[in-house]
């Protein structure tokens, strides 16, 4: 409670034009945004970009934080609307990419190849080949271990829709892991 | 409810069940399940993983660049910072185009303030003009007098006419002036007259009778 009262006063002092109150949120959440952004638009010079138009908002908005969520909530929810948004511009993504899992091929060096037969490697390939929607729910309930209704205020969802769209975000991860040829026994 | 839509509802809050994200009703109902189809305890060995896997990918998206601060804080625009304190706040109001009337207004008080600046500067580099004057009102009835503070210029001057009193001399010492009252005599110059212009605290702070 003593932290959001704090990350609370930090926002009202950046309403009220504290340049110093920006940095200080900046310096404890900027990582967080940076790989939440990243993760989505799978690049690193735009995730940068992005991450400081999330700030910028912050600066400019601040009055309108209601206070009701946390800071992060709410940081979190203006980074993935700019998130999503820049990838709709973009549209040139490609998801779903069943070869980010694949089975070793005898193209690949030793190194690709041990990777390859790592099964946590290949989990982490096909978590990175998920849509953005369902890594924006992976990410927000596993990395920043979230409650069910701070998903659904980060990505502007009912709390059911939240559930489901997670529920189908692990099926599809079994379905990408068995192309790579792990069957997890599940669903 | 089915035993499989049961099934699927359970395994949509296992999620948060794992990451100690669920509520207690929630909670209470997922032990219930779990205790009564112990197959299900596999979900949370996966469901472990997964976040494990989903920390590992998240903390190699490394962090950005160390400027990144440096430019957001070098980008923030001037004009749309929504308050930029106390001093920011003068400057503002300094830069609000007022109203016609408003104009008007000020440059109405500039230019008195103008004049009462032009009247002092008389009163200070001009006194020996005065010790001049008194020459026409030798005779006349004279005062000591020390003006208020923050006496202004222009009531400085409406009650030296009210009296019908010229300044003959001074500044002395302690800001007192000698003033004349042209139509009246020493005589007249009782405790009741001083006492009318002492009345005037808010432009006059001493009152004496001269001896001259």
């Amino acid at each position: 409670m003593g932290a959001v009262a704090d990350e609370a006063s930090l926002i009202a002092r950046i309403a009220a034009g504290d340049a110093v109150a920006l940095r200080v949120l900046f310096a404890r959440h900027h990582v967080r945004i940076y790989r939440f952004i990243r993760r989505l638009v799978r690049d690193a010079a735009v995730a940068e970009e992005l991450t400081n138009e999330v700030f910028l908002e912050i600066w400019r908005h601040a009055k309108s934080f209601a206070g009701t969520a946390s800071a992060l909530t709410w940081m979190l929810s203006i980074a993935h609307h700019r998130a999503i948004s820049s990838l709709r511009k973009r549209r040139e993504e490609s998801w779903d990419d069943g070869a980010a899992c694949a089975l070793p091929d005898a193209a690949d060096n030793p190194e690709v190849a041990a990777q390859k037969r790592d099964a946590g490697a290949i989990l982490r390939r096909c978590l990175d080949a998920l849509s953005p929607e369902h890594k924006g729910v992976v990410d927000l309930v596993y990395y920043h271990e979230m409650s069910i209704s701070e998903a659904a205020a980060v990505l502007q969802i009912p709390e059911n829709t939240v559930k489901t769209r997670l529920f189908h975000a692990r099926k599809r991860l079994s379905e990408l892991l068995r192309q790579a040829g792990i069957d997890r026994g599940w669903p | 409810m089915t035993e499989d839509s049961e099934r699927e509802e359970i395994e949509k809050l296992l999620p948060w069940y794992v990451t100690g994200k669920l509520g207690l009703s929630d909670t209470s109902k997922v032990e219930r399940f779990l205790a009564q189809h112990p197959d299900a305890l596999s979900q949370l060995q996966l469901i472990g993983t997964e976040q494990q896997e989903t920390m590992r990918v998240n903390e190699a998206m490394g962090w950005p660049s160390s400027d990144t601060r440096d430019r957001l804080m070098a980008s923030l625009p001037r004009s749309a910072t929504p308050s930029r304190g106390r001093f920011a706040r003068f400057g503002q109001f300094f830069r609000m185009r007022p109203a016609l009337g408003t104009q008007w207004a000020a440059l109405a008080m500039a230019l008195l303030v103008l004049a009462q600046a032009a009247f002092i500067a008389v009163l200070l580099t001009r006194a020996p003009t005065y010790r001049l004057a008194a020459g026409a009102h030798e005779d006349g009835a004279a005062a000591l007098i020390a003006f208020a503070d923050d006496a202004r210029a222009a009531d400085i001057a409406r009650f030296l006419a009210d009296f019908e009193a010229t300044i003959v001399d001074g500044p002395k010492p302690g800001g007192v002036y000698k003033i004349k009252l042209r139509n009246l005599d020493k005589s007249q110059l009782d405790d009741t007259l001083l006492s009318k212009l002492a009345e005037h605290r808010d432009i006059v702070r001493i009152v004496l009778p001269s001896r001259d």
